[in-house]
């Protein structure tokens, strides 16, 4: 975790919880564990005031807790640093929930992120007071919960184990992986009680909390990284065998498998292709888009054997590798030029090269390789190669030559930092620009509230003209131009996230580098 | 020119041969670390920031040399490219207006925690209307459940220490008037009954001067102070004994 990150971390939950919890989670960050005590102390808040922010954290599942090896009645507390930046992706999981479920499964997915973990009833209760004036009923929000829970985007939370006084100071959970995903039983007659007032959630015997299961989103979102990458490069059809590809690879993979998928076999892929598709062209072609997929450099498929037709593993590792390497030639294209990002495949391809043959290489002129290579140096996406030979007999001065080399893993960190560190920035220009144009955007508001209510009276247009003109055109359109501002930088925050998630899964597949990511979490 | 060559006889270990101008080198990866290693004499230095001298080998002579920074970077420097401009899909529009709406419910929510005196100092700064809107808004509670996070964190139902150990008691709210005329009564008794048995009242104004402690509203207090409490009442001085005792101070050490 570098400082940059921390940085982001610190600013997120500040957007999000406010400032107690930004300096406990700042506090917490800086160390693997921290008892209240010396959070308190650290962050020169007061006990109550630190507790509720560690409550509100640990409700939000950014916060664990365990007991102290030296004393089992203290609990220590650490921040799930990794989980922190899922905050910024809480649109994008509800876009694909609002997807694949609709509008019923979207109020669930927001309901559930609004309260961090919550029990069934509890949530479906909420989902119900909220959706009073739609359509949708009780057996609706109960059945599209349970389709969630099945899909595994929704996840039940290790259970709370009672016991002794030790376990009442620092609760201890049991965690059943066979039970993650259990259907819980709701009960919609009680449910009806509670909103009438004769019943209380209380008397729900169901205690068991859920939450969302931010992996399988992010699965979901690795897939459609890859999926679109193959339907932009060979084509739908291409797409579409490829999206079978993966559902047999999840068949008997796990699906955060870092290297390689087991194997897949093509007569098992035609077969499921011929059950659930209906796109003819595809079928009638399979084995020409397999050989396609699998020649291809992107190297997503790769031919192991000829047992059932021919098998093939998916090469998560060497997919990846494409997909980052695209993304840090794209990075410097836009950022030194075509040339620089010439010279920057050519180093890659040669693996070592020197100066003299990177210009002929790359044809290139002497002087302007030299002035590329240095600036790609300097921003740390090439790195240099000493080698160092021994003069004659051992007695005379070393020769050494310096070769031009990429180490992708310290390339894809830098590029990875500086993408924490312009999501920082974005987020603090767009507090900036806010805080600075406060005063208009309140104004804003409240003549549009006042404006709205006019209407509502039935007021003359006339009369609500007149009132809107109180907004001056100079103050619309600095407005106007305040607005533009922050839509680019949350634009760009959405963007930024992107490609911070495209790293992340580079570092996953990669390299062995600790990712924190789980198939269950 | 480089070329490289692998000959891989372990799954984990391997050497590759580079051939610089005619010289080869040999250099052994490791394949658990993609580190390289060279073999026998010679290793590599350290890759970071180049010298003068490495420059000059790796081709920058004279006027190509770049500048040595000895200040820290403009904090704005000027754009060399001018970025593209991202394109705004139906999707991203989705995203952005609910990621605003939610940041706004988050703000609203019992969940975004303002410590005391950063309330306090908002409150100065805000005017009459704001803090009448403030007024109207009133916060949900939040949620805790608090039988899944350790017992210190719960602030709502904390046990005041020594609470259980021995109540506090408390002076009763009574009538004077009425516990006058009482006492009056018990007063004319007593003087009645005087001549008859003077030993039998002792007893009972003793058993009567327990029962006085229980109920007499000052009698509690004197109690309540002549108890240890956190103000530690006991250790009161009121200096009457002061120099009466030098506590053989004076006597010289005894040995």
């Amino acid at each position: 975790m570098s400082a940059d990150y921390a940085r982001l971390s610190s600013v997120v939950l500040e957007q999000c919880f406010g400032k107690v919890v930004q300096s406990v989670a700042e506090c917490l960050f800086a160390a693997s564990t921290r008892t209240l005590s010396q959070i308190a102390t650290a962050t020169n808040l007061t006990r109550k005031e630190a507790g509720l922010a560690l409550a509100v954290l640990i409700k939000f599942r950014l916060v664990s807790f365990k007991a102290s090896t030296g004393n089992p009645f203290l609990p220590e507390y650490s921040l799930k640093r990794e989980d922190v930046i899922c905050l910024l992706r809480y649109s994008r999981y509800i876009h694909l929930v609002q997807t694949k479920y609709g509008n019923v499964g979207a109020s669930i997915a927001e309901e559930l992120l609004n309260a961090g973990s919550e029990t069934a009833n509890g949530l479906l209760l909420k989902c119900l007071v909220n959706a009073e004036n739609k359509t949708e009923n009780a057996e609706s929000y109960r059945d599209t919960f349970l389709r969630m829970i099945g899909d595994h985007y929704i996840i039940k939370m290790p259970e709370l184990t009672t016991g002794d006084d030790q376990d009442d100071c620092v609760p201890k959970f049991l965690t059943n992986e066979c039970d993650f995903f259990g259907p819980p039983n709701i009960d919609l007659q009680l449910l009806a009680k509670i909103r009438k007032g004769e019943a209380s959630l209380a008397d729900a015997t169901n205690s068991i909390v859920w939450g969302m299961n931010y992996d399988r989103f992010h699965q979901e979102f690795r897939d459609t990284v890859m999926v679109d990458a193959i339907e932009r490069k060979l084509g739908e059809n291409a797409a579409e065998c490829f999206r079978y590809i993966l559902k047999l690879m999840y068949c008997n993979t796990d699906p955060w498998q870092r290297r390689v998928s087991n194997h897949i076999t093509f007569v098992q892929l035609k077969q499921a292709i011929e059950k659930q598709s209906n796109n003819l062209d595809l079928m009638k072609h399979l084995d020409q888009y397999i050989t396609l997929l699998a020649d291809d450099s992107l190297g997503f498929l790769r031919k192991v054997g000829d047992m059932g037709s021919g098998q093939y593993v998916v090469d998560l590792e060497k997919s990846f590798e494409s997909l980052a390497f695209a993304c840090v030639e794209a990075v410097i294209t836009e950022r030194f030029g075509s040339k620089a990002a010439r010279i920057f495949r050519v180093i890659r391809m040669k693996k070592y090269i020197e100066q003299e043959d990177l210009q002929k290489e790359a044809m290139i002129p002497s002087k302007e390789a030299k002035s590329l290579a240095y600036n790609l140096f300097q921003e740390q996406f090439i790195h240099v190669k000493v080698i160092k030979k021994p003069g004659g007999g051992g007695t005379g001065p070393a020769k050494s030559f310096y070769l031009f080399q990429i180490k992708s893993k310290d390339t894809v960190r830098m590029l990875l930092d500086t993408c924490f560190k312009a999501l920082y920035n974005t987020i603090e220009r767009s507090n900036f620009e806010k805080s600075e144009h406060k005063g208009l955007i309140e104004k804003s508001q409240r003549l549009d509230s006042i404006v709205e209510a006019m209407k509502e009276r039935g007021e003359s247009e006339d009369y609500i003209a007149e009132i809107a003109e109180t907004f001056t055109p100079p103050e619309v359109e600095i407005l106007n131009k305040v607005k533009n501002r922050i839509k680019t930088l949350s634009k760009a925050e959405l963007t930024l996230d992107d490609t911070i998630f495209l790293l992340q899964m580079y570092q996953h597949h990669c390299t062995t580098l600790p990712t924190g990511i789980t198939k269950f979490k | 020119m480089v070329c490289l060559a692998c000959f891989g006889n372990s799954a984990t270990r391997a050497r590759i041969k580079i051939n610089v101008r005619g010289v080869y080198f040999s250099v052994a990866l490791n394949n658990k670390y993609n580190k390289f290693e060279m073999a026998g004499r010679g290793r590599g230095g350290k890759t970071g920031t180049l010298t003068a001298e490495q420059l000059q080998a790796l081709g920058c002579v004279g006027k190509d040399m770049p500048q040595v920074q000895t200040a820290p970077p403009p904090t704005f420097p000027p754009v060399l490219n001018k970025p593209i401009a991202l394109e705004t899909t139906a999707v991203q529009n989705y995203q952005l207006l609910w990621k605003e709406d939610f940041l706004n419910r988050m703000r609203d929510s019992p969940y975004y925690i303002i410590s005391a005196s950063q309330e306090l100092q908002k409150t100065e700064l805000k005017d009459w209307r704001e803090k009448a809107v403030e007024r109207l808004k009133h916060k949900a509670l939040p949620e805790f459940n608090y039988k899944a996070m350790p017992r210190e964190l719960n602030t709502t139902h904390r046990k005041r220490r020594g609470v259980d150990a021995k109540p506090k008691i408390l002076a009763k709210k009574t009538n004077i008037e009425d516990r006058l005329k009482v006492l009056e009564q018990k007063e004319l008794k007593t003087s009645g009954d005087n001549d008859t048995d003077e030993v039998k009242v002792k007893q009972e104004s003793d058993s009567d001067h327990e029962d006085e402690d229980q109920e007499d509203p000052e009698a509690a207090l004197d109690d309540e102070m002549d108890e240890e409490n956190d103000y530690g009442n006991s250790y009161f001085d009121n200096g009457e004994a002061y120099n009466e005792e030098d506590d053989n101070l004076d006597d010289g050490p005894v040995y």
